[in-house]
């Protein structure tokens, strides 16, 4: 893989002189019957392409099928030679167009056959065409600029392809000679210049074109070394369709080009809408999408041979029906662009229209032993069609351990909704090119890996592990507090946050603590605050460099977090009830109902794994030795109201009934927040602390709000 | 990268080797130690290789095909028999054919050739076959370079003073050269003996088969992880840029991509990406060391149960479809993504783009690819309904622009018919009738083919002749207007045969009377 191979620069010299403007003689009937056309009309004469018509429209298919499969780095000089040449386009990337060199074609015009012969020739262009291959491209100057003092490893090379009307092989050796002779010349300037290259190696493909039915005077040579720079070969060819086939021969040639020939192409019938015919459609592309192939000698399956396009080989594929969506990632070895042989009849013109619209169709490889193997697929990425090489091998990494196996494997609650949530908000998209970018330290992808920098500073993998992140509440300021500035608006947002979080910690809401891990109920509310406030003051911390204002949103929380007096006051009275209903929860009774309620769960959760085969870790949550379910509060509740009735006998079916609902729920995050806002269970709550301390009036106040 | 075993089980392997004072060994019984070990170390540290066993002598046989149970293969090669002499070509060809047959052509092979460095002599011989390499005809080619990359490790079970003796080492030189010097050829240093074909192996595990180990990174979140099989280096422009690039064993995430955007791109490499309990005590150790495989193995089973990175990346890649975008090194990049196999296990992949700036053409280049919260807008729309990929090149190819082209008479035909289509209805094809007259105009312009703008401007005077009496007073004028147009840019004056120049259609109006125009005609 060279990038600065002979097929980097490719120089095509026409002739232009006198000559080339005699008729070809292949004759176009151009005037061609129609069913609705009148009787009697006698069609027109056919026209006839000159000499110089046909070289320019094969060298433009040439170059056609060369920009389509190599867009940029692979660069045609376009030179038409007379009494003077005729340089129509630059080595520069913004010059490699066919529609660029049609305009500059058409202002060239057709030769004049009433010019002096004397005066004109190919050499004029030939001459050019050497002084161009000195010429330095911006690739290879980009290449110099970058490897510096290792600058001699990018070289020069290019070919030359001539097509004129030679008089003999005489005259052949003379062009050669004199190319040969350039070369020498112009390396010997180039020594000396910043601009220019010394050609280390050139090749020259000469094509001699004659008309219809004349002899030819020149023989075909194949590739011969001139000189350690300079190879020849020459070419004789009839105009018209032969030198159209001649060149599409040669471009594949030059730039490792292969033919597919996609076959069974459903496509409509103009006449008959609701029928439909199969068609092949021939397409060129680099030949290493072939490479399978040619390796395993599967090139000459039986039939695959080109109609009438002149070519040696192509591989024949099969379309296949069941097409393929855009979200499957197939493994594929090599996508190659394709450029339709005939561009514009209507199977090719069908194909690729169909692929541009977006669909993707796999292609299924005919194999002697008649197995069917699907080897690549047609898909269109941005306008532009490819040819995928689809692995159709065994593959080495197949059976792998499955990643539940390996290290993390066994952990259950990874935060897989919100991690993905966060790939969504660290997609990439393309930014424009500018110029400078990169001094101002702002190369996209920098910036990119500094946003997931930022992101990740504090983000725990599993739910477990975290408090603030499964709160709904705090969303506000997590999202922004990632941000590489804040505006006021968004300080304002974070506290605002903040501010809340206080207020829900005052009503001594619940907070979804795990207790995953620990022992019996977990802990206290007012050390779940402290958790909860803990762990946002880390998230906020590890953003407090990047501006002030982020140091400002760490000064709220840590603000927030020393309370007010009264506020510890009514912590301590808080922790003196808990101690309190710890011992009830000791009461030999208590266990005892807690017992027949398991007892019942049990023989529900068997139920429950025999219906719809639950996950073994929600059964075990219900074993004695697993942890609580971390809503205790609510449960509580309702055992303080029961002692009475319970002190009178066995459970009653409504106390096991609503132990066992409150322990469902209790497992469940959805039920949670509507718990919260349950106004009954809050007023009980503040009931309790009322008949031990007293009348408190203003707290009470804003729990029954 | 599957590696094939191609054991010499010839006479000469059976030679005795002087040992002082302890047992008489064969040189086979070393080359069985040597390869034990290799089994060893594979089966600890390098399990999911496949390997496949052959043994040859004047003939060769597949001991064990492809395989991952080591245990089976150290079973073969506990129990090779003795055979006549070495002829290596033959299977060299074997080896061919398996690994063709087994996996293709593509996927890259690690063949490792045991042999005591007798080759034969006379013909079938390593030199005989040599020697006849360039008269060859299609069908008797010499095995290698073989059609798919390899890598040829000849393993001497002698040291380079004996073999210097003979050729032994300018044919396998050559045998490397021929591999494309894919490979190497490793000699035993010192006198045979267990220790020194220990350390003969040991090189040869060191260098092909020590894991790759990395620490794939998301920001601050991190995970050791071995990748398998291991990256090898790759060579993008041997003339500019011939140094061989590695991947970084600092495996950076950059960023998150749709797996519809980025689209079945094409790859240089798969590999699993296993995250890895890092025991530093093992580290320290080096590799090769057997001992700790059980501390190893209850290492892992804690390890399964502390939270990891790469199990939460691969969950959320397969949930949200999604891959990520990671950097291997300067200017290359690769993706990671979830990929599920038929039994519905899945893993983290990772894959590897063409190394250089722009590996894919629909992403354009990749340090071009910013974060969404530095565009105005969001690229990917408020409900995820737009996408900012693919990118557009910036020059439409020939398929996607309606071209001319008359190499075919039926090409020219289709062209002349639908100008002529649009003329039979005039006037309210005006616009198609002109956008294919200019088209045409401009083809036959550049290709200098004034005699068919001459032959259209007389068909379209013909069409206007023909005009039946029914027809719009307007198609008339158009169609002569555009006939006058075309014969003066097939003069090549410069003001009528500008390639830019459109014919533009004739203002009429037919509001009024028309008649009159009429009758003029």
């Amino acid at each position: 893989m060279k990038m600065f191979s002979i097929s980097h620069k490719t120089a095509f010299v026409v002739d232009h002189c006198p000559y080339m403007a005699e008729s070809c003689r292949q004759q176009v009937e151009f005037d061609m019957l129609t069913k609705n056309r009148p009787q009697g009309v006698i069609p027109l004469a056919p026209v006839s392409k000159s000499l110089w018509t046909c070289a320019v429209e094969c060298s433009m298919e040439y170059c056609r099928i060369l920009y389509d499969i190599y867009p940029t780095r692979k660069l045609v000089n376009f030179i038409v030679s007379d009494s003077e040449f005729h340089i129509l386009n630059s080595w520069n990337q913004a010059d490699q167009s066919t529609q660029e060199l049609m305009a500059a074609l058409a202002a060239v015009g057709p030769p004049n056959p009433h010019e002096d012969p004397e005066c004109c020739s190919i050499l004029h262009g030939l001459m050019a065409a050497v002084e161009s291959l000195c010429k330095i491209t911006e690739y290879q100057h980009e290449a110099r600029t970058t490897l510096m003092d290792k600058a001699d490893r990018v070289s020069n090379r290019g070919r030359i392809i001539c097509i004129t009307n030679a008089k003999s092989d005489t005259h052949v050796r003379m062009l050669e000679d004199y190319v040969q002779e350039t070369i020498q010349e112009q390396n010997k300037l180039a020594i000396s210049s910043d601009r220019l290259m010394q050609i280390q190696q050139c090749e020259l493909v000469l094509i001699h074109t004659y008309p219809f039915g004349e002899e030819t005077l020149v023989s075909d040579r194949p590739k011969k070394e001139i000189s350690p720079v300079l190879t020849s070969e020459v070419h004789s060819v009839r105009a018209g369709r032969h030198l159209a086939s001649k060149l599409n021969i040669l471009v594949q040639q030059h730039f490792d080009l292969a033919s597919t020939t996609i076959t069974n192409i459903p496509m409509k019938e103009e006449q008959h809408a609701n029928t439909s015919a199969n068609y092949d459609v021939e397409l060129l592309h680099h030949r290493d999408a072939h490479m399978e192939f040619i390796k395993s000698g599967d090139l000459h399956p039986a039939g695959s041979t080109s109609r009438d396009s002149g070519l040696k080989e192509t591989v024949t594929l099969k379309w296949c029906t069941p097409r393929t969506n855009s979200v499957e990632l197939h493994f594929c070895t090599g996508a190659y662009r394709i450029s339709p042989v005939d561009v514009n009849s209507r199977p090719s013109s069908c194909l690729t229209n169909f692929l541009l619209n977006g669909r993707s169709v796999l292609l299924e490889q005919p194999r002697k032993s008649g197995s069917k193997v699907i080897s690549h697929m047609l898909s269109s990425h941005g306008g532009e069609i490819f040819l995928h090489v689809l692995n159709c091998t065994r593959s080495t990494l197949e059976d792998p351990p499955s990643i539940s196996e390996g290290c993390g494997g066994r952990v259950t609650d990874y935060r897989i909704t919100d991690f993905g949530e966060f790939m969504r908000e660290n997609r990439l998209t393309p930014f424009p090119d500018v110029q400078g970018s990169e001094v101002a330290g702002k190369v996209p992808l920098e910036r990119a890996k500094r946003q997931l920098e930022r992101h990740t500073r504090y983000w725990p993998m599993i739910i477990s592990q975290t408090t603030i992140f499964n709160m709904q509440a705090v969303v506000p300021l997590a999202s922004l507090i990632v941000k590489e500035s804040l505006t006021e608006e968004d300080v304002l947002t974070c506290q605002k946050t903040i501010y809340n979080l206080v207020d829900m910690e005052r009503k001594n809401d619940p907070l979804p603590i795990s207790t995953v891990g620990t022992r019996g109920k977990g802990p206290k509310r007012d050390e779940q605050y402290r958790i909860m406030w803990n762990e946002l003051e880390t998230l906020v911390r590890t953003h407090m460099g990047s501006s002030e204002r982020h140091q400002r949103v760490l000064d709220c929380v840590l603000a927030c977090r020393s309370k007010p007096p009264e506020e510890e006051d009514r912590k301590k009275r808080g922790r003196k009830r808990e101690d309190r209903e710890d011992k009830g929860e000791k009461n030999g009774k208590d266990s005892e109902s807690e017992r027949s309620w398991q007892e019942s769960e049990r023989l529900k959760a068997a139920l429950e794994r025999d219906r719809e085969e639950l996950a073994e870790a929600e059964v075990i949550k219900d074993s004695p030795d697993s942890p609580e379910p971390l809503n205790k509060k609510p449960r509580l509740e309702v055992e303080d109201v029961q002692p009475a009735e319970k002190a009178k006998g066995p459970v009653s079916l409504l106390t096991m009934w609503t132990n066992r609902i409150n322990t469902a729920n209790s497992r469940k995050h959805q039920e949670f927040a509507g718990r919260v806002n349950s106004v009954n269970n809050k007023a009980e709550l503040y009931q309790h602390l009322k008949d031990e301390n007293g009348m408190d009036p203003h707290e009470n106040g804003k729990a029954m709000r | 990268m599957p590696t094939v075993v191609l054991m010499d089980v010839s006479l000469s392997m059976t030679r005795p080797v002087q040992l002082d004072g302890t047992e008489e060994f064969q040189r086979k019984n070393l080359a069985v130690h040597g390869l034990t070990m290799l089994f060893e170390h594979m089966a600890t540290n390098y399990r999911l290789e496949f390997t496949a066993l052959v043994a040859f002598s004047s003939l060769w046989e597949l001991m064990v095909p492809f395989t991952r149970d080591y245990n089976t293969l150290q079973e073969a090669l506990n129990n090779l028999e003795d055979y006549d002499k070495t002829c290596l070509e033959p299977a060299l060809q074997g080896v061919s054919n398996i690994v063709q047959q087994e996996w293709g052509s593509t996927c890259p092979c690690q063949v490792v050739l045991v042999t005591d460095g007798s080759l034969g002599i006379g013909r079938g011989s390593l030199r005989h076959s040599l020697s006849t390499i360039k008269h060859r005809s299609e069908d008797k080619k010499f095995p290698l370079p073989f059609p798919f990359p390899a890598k040829l490790y000849i393993m001497c079970i002698a040291n380079a003073e004996e073999l210097q003796n003979s050729d032994t080492l300018d044919n396998l030189e050559q045998l490397l050269s021929l591999n494309g010097g894919e490979g190497q050829i490793f000699t035993v240093e010192g006198p045979l003996c267990l220790k020194n074909v220990q350390s003969l192996f040991g090189k040869l595990i060191d260098q092909a088969y020590t894991p790759f180990h990395a620490v794939l990174r998301c920001g601050n979140l991190s995970s050791d992880v071995q990748v398998f099989p291991r990256p090898e280096p790759v060579i993008m422009d041997e003339e500019v840029d011939p140094a061989p690039r590695t991947i970084l064993t600092d495996l950076e995430i950059v960023g998150f991509i749709e797996i519809g955007d980025i689209s079945s791109p094409p790859v240089l490499s798969r590999h699993l990406v296993l995250p890895i309990a890092v025991n530093k005590d093992v580290d320290e150790m080096g590799t090769g060391t057997t001992d700790e495989t059980e501390e190893e193995n209850s290492a892992n089973q804690m390890a399964g149960k502390s939270p990891n990175f790469c199990v939460l990346l691969h969950g959320s890649l397969k949930v949200e479809g999604m891959v990520a975008l990671v950097q291997l090194g300067p200017e290359w990049y690769g993706m990671l993504y979830s990929q599920a196999d038929s039994k519905k296990k899945s893993n983290l992949m990772m894959s590897l783009f063409e190394p250089g700036p722009e590996p894919l053409p629909w992403l354009g280049k990749v340090s071009q690819l910013g974060p969404t919260s530095d565009a105005k807008e969001n690229p990917y729309g408020e409900d995820d309904s737009k996408s900012p990929f693919p990118l557009q090149p910036k020059s439409k190819r020939s398929y996607a622009q309606n071209v001319t082209v008359w190499i075919k008479p039926s090409g020219l035909q289709t062209d002349v018919q639908k100008i002529l289509r649009n003329a039979r209805k005039l006037p309210e094809k005006t616009q198609t009738f002109y956008k294919e007259l200019n088209r045409l105009r401009k083809a036959a312009l550049a290709f200098g083919f004034w005699d068919l703008l001459k032959g259209v401007a007389d068909l379209l005077e013909r069409e206007c002749t023909l005009l039946p009496d029914t027809a719009h007073p307007d198609a008339a004028f158009q169609l002569s207007h555009a006939a006058q147009q075309l014969k003066l840019a097939s003069t090549g004056d410069s003001q009528y045969a500008a390639f830019d120049h459109n014919i533009t259609p004739m203002l009429t109006d037919f509001s009024g009377s028309g008649s009159s125009d009429r009758d003029r005609m």
